[in-house]
């Protein structure tokens, strides 16, 4: 029981915490057993609605997280505080978030003393934007947040991306109050106009302008109820949002630099191509040197890149590769939702995981192709995770029309 | 609505407390309406009273929608006629007479271009100005009854100018066959203008009083009369003006004179067959016995008549030259008159008719000069009229400038039943409604009448929605409490302070703070400010503060909703019976909070409640602290309910002071509001409280859509006709 205070957090920094209301509570069949299962079902609709195939997703996103780092970030709520905590669960929300969406920028802002500040600027190096939150762990949280000044700051670095790809801005808000310039009203009608999906996710309780942002803007509102479900709240934003009619489907122009050359034999015609040569993600930086043979040439201009997808800052192409392109793809073609169905007795195990069901969870999930039967968990984690059934994939016949 | 149906049946009265937000409105409109489809016969009219101009708007905005359903499931047009009444001010589309702001002023120009001696007048003299809207009513829409429908204000305007007719005297003209009548409670309460408007409503009708929670007070107000020094020296003037009238108008036209003085001779009889005819709601200003005398002779004619009055004025003014306070009976209050000034019981009763009967004789068309003549002879009517339930008091100077010289003669009522008891008398059924009543055995003893009903609802709901706490402690375990001993405390207001500033940090959007009295509020502002917690307070959001200007408050009140919706949050600091308290709802963001400093005991240092409480004690056996708990508590709940307006709603409630987890205070609550109660919340010190509002506002915003209230609190058809649903609906009306 001591250990696993310990490795939470010290009885002393916990708040009051009355052990004996939950137990009671559940009784009356309100309160936290009800709320619990609000977020349970949430859940399961989130994943069902991103699942139902029909919509189109956005695969270029453009994102801009908004960090609030005004004084009530210091608070204790979220262990150790919450500025910390969020930064560490944005670590791996920028990590999760090139995973899925390889061909898509992020930019972070932070907020504090009535101002915004651009922490880094658009881009689709995961690294760079890793490196700065670790360093923003030192920044001294102050003063009151300003939303209109950040989403402004935003708009502006949004305003001027092609229109074919998505553009969208994550608060994570954890002040009540908000200290703006002008008529916030204006700013959320020009988000609005341009397109922009502002998400917000609160830290401490309902604040009535940023659920009114979230819906004129076509974005979301969550506040969390503990770190765990903040967790979950940062990821759900991994995941692509479905495009909101207007966007313009158009071609875009990419260019597939080569990859890491063989050995140079100098039987390759392309030496030129791997002559070393400063890279142009680098060359600004004072501690830039001469790189190797290795990297990437943009096959319009050929300027050297150390890592992709990239927009090339010469040519302005955009430059990938091609696994990135193919893990992007499964957001056009989401498997279909499962069926909800209650569990009878014929099935008794989960047919992914192999475990047996448990009496206390009624509902199975069933594919629509392989009418194969999976758990709750297995449903989600398919979805998630897998994006692939495996009932379809292992049974050889869809298997081979799917290859064919 | 099963316990409605209960009162309907039986034809009696009932009072019913039912949370705010939860389809009151639409439960009494929808039933009631029923009722009169299923017997036309047993309930021909629904008079549904409320309090201002936006609730009857409220209420009428409902009664569209139940037409409107009527409408598509019956497929047809439904013969019933709903409108709504306001005053002149708020119906005239006089083009220039509606752009006056007072309402007294519209009334007066209204009488000057109605009044029938004016339009006489203009038919010889085409100069002479009249209004012709009301013309147009006159001509023809006394002929045309309105077709039946829903009429609000607005659309009442809109017939109005369609058709050029009046909209106030249509409106006042359809009373008497509308299904539905909606209007302020003084149509009904207040004898002056009910004795005008309400006089022929017929007996089979339905009375609602909602927002019924202070309907004592409005009886009370009603009856009773305020004189001051100011007023008194205004009646003068009046009387002179009486008198160069009266004497120009013998000069040139005696016969006049002659004729109402025939008239007066006759006596009041037409008055006393319209009684019995039981036609005329019984005007408790004026009882039967006046109707069958005549008119005393010393005060018949005209000239004796305003010797009369300056006589009584003069005496009044002899009465405020006190130097200390009186306070005596109304039959003391005779004694002495007819020994200082000779002036007999008997013509006094006539006062307020004759005076009337005078200004119609005389054809003066701008009634606004005359009101303080007409509070007067009021006065004198009720004075003579009523020895038992009044009281007068003279103040010689306020109790907060006791140098300052300003006296005061109060006439009040103590007895809020005399008002009210011809509307239990004449009605049918009479229901009192609201979301605070509680505790509910005191109104039927204070209004003296026997409800066959009487039930407190409480709501269902699938979260729990509201929060109630008692803060009883500061973190420094220091007990709060605005008791008068620890009122001063530093240590008191400093934790109430703290209470504030941590609930502001916790809290989002919208904070109500609610006073005992203005008074408190301004010293612990001010020592507020000097310990630095206003600093801190705005810090996380903006202040606002209610004054006793009206115009000032206003404005607060737009700027803190300005600063609610544009997320910058913000705090009110308001008085408990103040204006914010009353009408103002701060439903979702604009009150997330509302915190209830001390409990809002009435003044007891004035008077006029001491008297009232004595009364109370005397006729009705209810003890001065049961009553002023009541007071306190009901006020406290209204204040609390500002916060929580409707199911999708939420809100924390804290009662900071130690007194209110005592089971008298507690146990007065109303029940939607007890329910949530637990004992775990009734003795939290600051930083509890904090914290427990901060767990319950996370749950709260977790999302919450109408599937999840569905079979809760909200029910499909299907669910409704289940048969398991339908056990647990009637288990539940039974337990109430």
């Amino acid at each position: 029981m001591a250990d696993e205070d310990e490795t939470k957090e010290y009885r002393w920094e916990s708040g009051y915490e009355k052990t004996w209301e939950a137990i009671k509570e559940d009784d009356d069949g309100l309160l936290e057993s009800n709320v619990a299962d609000l977020v349970a079902r949430a859940k399961r609709k989130r994943a069902a609605l991103k699942a139902t195939g029909a919509i189109q997703l956005g695969m270029m996103r453009h994102l801009f997280v908004v960090v609030d780092a005004s004084a009530c970030m210091f608070l204790q709520d979220l262990k150790p505080t919450r500025f910390l905590c969020v930064l560490k669960l944005l670590e791996v929300f920028v990590h999760e978030f090139f995973d899925l969406n390889p061909i898509s920028q992020l930019g972070i802002l932070t907020t504090k003393m009535k101002r915004s500040e651009q922490i880094t600027v658009l881009a689709g190096n995961q690294k760079k934007h890793i490196e700065a939150l670790q360093q923003l762990k030192d920044l001294s949280c102050e003063g009151e947040p300003s939303l209109q000044n950040s989403l402004e700051r935003a708009m502006n670095g949004l305003k001027n991306m092609p229109a074919h790809s998505s553009r969208e801005i994550l608060v994570l808000f954890g002040s009540l109050t908000t200290c703006d310039p002008g008529d916030i009203q204006k700013t959320i009608k020009s988000l609005k106009d341009n397109n922009i999906r502002v998400s917000i996710i609160g830290l401490a309780a309902e604040v009535r302008i940023c659920r009114e942002i979230a819906k004129k803007t076509g974005g979301t509102y969550n506040v969390l109820i503990d770190d765990y479900h903040l967790k979950e709240l940062i990821l759900n934003q991994v995941q692509p949002p479905a495009v909101v009619g207007s966007m313009e489907a158009s071609l875009v122009k990419m260019g597939f630099p080569g990859g890491t050359p063989i050995v140079n034999d100098g039987t390759s015609d392309s030496s030129a191509d791997h002559a070393p040569a400063y890279c142009l993600c680098h060359i600004e930086s004072e501690t830039s040197s001469l790189m190797g043979p290795n990297g990437y040439n943009c096959p319009q201009c050929g300027s050297r890149y150390c890592e992709l997808p990239v927009e090339c800052k010469q040519c302005g192409l955009t430059l990938v590769s091609a696994p990135h392109l193919a893990r992007s793809y499964h957001h056009l073609f989401p498997i279909k939702p499962f069926i909800e169905r209650v569990q009878d007795r014929e099935t008794t195990h989960c047919f992914a995981c192999a475990k047996p069901f448990v009496e206390a969870e009624t509902n199975v999930y069933e594919c629509e192709t392989c009418n194969q039967i999976v758990c709750l968990d297995c449903d989600l984690f398919i979805r998630e995770i897998l994006h692939t059934c495996p009932g379809c994939a292992s049974d050889p016949v869809t298997a081979q029309m799917k290859t064919n | 609505m099963l316990e409605l149906k209960r009162a309907l049946d039986a034809k009696g009265h009932c009072l019913l407390e039912m949370p705010s937000g939860t389809g009151k409105t639409t439960t009494l409109l929808s039933l009631i309406v029923a009722y009169m489809k299923a017997h036309p016969l047993d309930l021909t009219k629904l008079v549904y009273c409320s309090r201002t101009v936006p609730e009857i708007e409220k209420v009428m905005e409902e009664l569209r929608k139940l037409m409107n359903y009527y409408e598509k499931e019956m497929g047809m047009e439904q013969n019933i006629l709903g409108l709504a009444l306001s005053s002149r001010k708020n119906l005239c589309i006089h083009p220039s007479v509606s752009k006056e702001r007072e309402g007294k002023v519209v009334d007066g120009r209204c009488y000057s271009l109605t009044a029938s001696f004016v339009r006489a007048r203009h038919a010889a003299d085409d100069a002479v100005p009249i209004c012709e809207f009301y013309e147009g009513f006159d001509a023809h829409g006394k002929e045309f009854p309105l077709p039946p429908g829903v009429y609000n204000l607005d659309d009442l305007k809109e017939y109005g100018q369609t058709k050029r007719w009046c909209p106030y005297f249509l409106a006042r003209h359809t009373i008497t066959h509308a299904n539905i009548v909606v209007y302020s409670y003084h149509y009904l309460l207040d004898p002056k203008i009910a004795e005008v408007v309400s006089k022929e409503i017929s007996k089979s009708s339905v009375v609602v009083f909602d927002e019924a929670h202070n309907i004592d007070n409005v009886c009370i107000d009603s009856m009773s009369v305020k004189i001051t020094k100011r007023l008194l020296d205004k009646c003068s003037n009046s009387i002179t003006i009486l008198e160069t009238t009266i004497s120009n108008m013998k000069e040139n036209d005696s016969k006049r004179l002659e004729k109402e003085y025939k008239r007066l001779v006759e006596g009041l009889r037409d008055a006393t067959i319209a009684r019995e005819t039981d036609m005329a709601l019984v005007n408790p200003v004026l009882p039967s016995e006046i109707l069958e005398e005549a008119v005393p002779g010393t005060i018949r004619t005209a000239e004796h008549f305003v010797a009369f009055l300056k006589r009584v004025v003069e005496y009044i003014k002899t009465r405020l030259r006190v130097q200390h306070v009186v306070q005596e009976s109304p039959a003391g209050f005779l004694r002495d008159i007819h020994t200082k000034v000779c002036i007999d019981r008997k013509p006094l009763r006539f006062t307020a008719e004759r005076l009337a009967s005078l200004i119609r004789t005389l054809e003066i068309s701008d009634l606004t000069d005359f009101s303080p003549l007409v509070t007067v002879s009021h006065f004198a009517t009720l004075v003579s009229t009523y020895t038992k339930g009044f009281t007068i008091i003279i103040e010689p100077f306020e109790d907060r400038a006791p140098t300052v010289s300003n006296p005061i003669l109060y006439f009040s009522c103590l007895d809020s039943s005399i008002a009210i008891k011809p509307v239990f008398n004449r009605f049918q059924t009479v229901v009192i409604t609201s979301g605070t009543l509680s505790p509910l055995d005191m109104y039927p003893k204070i209004l003296d009448f026997h409800p066959v009903i009487m039930t407190s609802f409480t709501m269902t709901l699938a979260r729990p929605c509201i929060l109630p706490m008692i803060v009883s402690k500061g973190n420094d375990q220091v007990a709060m409490s605005s008791r008068y001993e620890t009122r001063e405390d530093t240590a008191v207001i400093r934790n109430y302070g703290n209470l504030l500033v941590e609930v502001a940090a916790a809290v989002p959007d919208g904070i109500v703070c609610f006073f005992t009295s203005y008074l408190y509020l301004e010293t612990i502002v001010s020592s507020w400010y000097d310990q630095g917690i206003i600093d801190q307070l705005q810090r996380h959001k903006l202040l606002f503060i209610e004054t006793q200007d009206a115009a000032e408050t206003s404005l607060a009140l737009i700027n803190y909703i300005k600063a609610c919706d544009n997320g910058r949050g913000a705090v009110l600091l308001s008085v408990a019976r103040g204006k914010v308290s009353e009408g103002i709802d701060f439903d979702h963001h604009l009150g997330r909070a509302v915190l209830m400093f001390g409990i809002p005991y009435v003044y007891t240092q004035s008077r006029i409640l001491r008297a009232r409480l004595e009364y109370l004690r005397d006729q009705f056996q209810i003890r001065e602290n049961d009553f002023l708990t009541f007071d306190a508590m009901r006020h406290a709940a209204q204040c609390l309910g500002r916060c929580m307006r409707g199911k999708t709603d939420y809100g924390i409630m804290v009662l900071a002071d130690k007194r209110f987890s005592r089971a008298d205070k507690r146990s007065k609550l109303p029940k939607w509001i007890q329910e949530h109660l637990k004992d775990t919340n009734c003795n939290l010190s600051t930083e509890e409280c904090v914290q427990i509002c901060k767990r319950w506002l996370r749950q709260m915003a977790q999302p919450f859509s109408r599937e999840d209230q569905l079979g809760i609190s909200l029910l499909t058809l299907e669910q409704l006709q289940s048969e398991e649903m339908q056990k647990k609906i009637l288990q539940r009306a039974q337990g109430v």
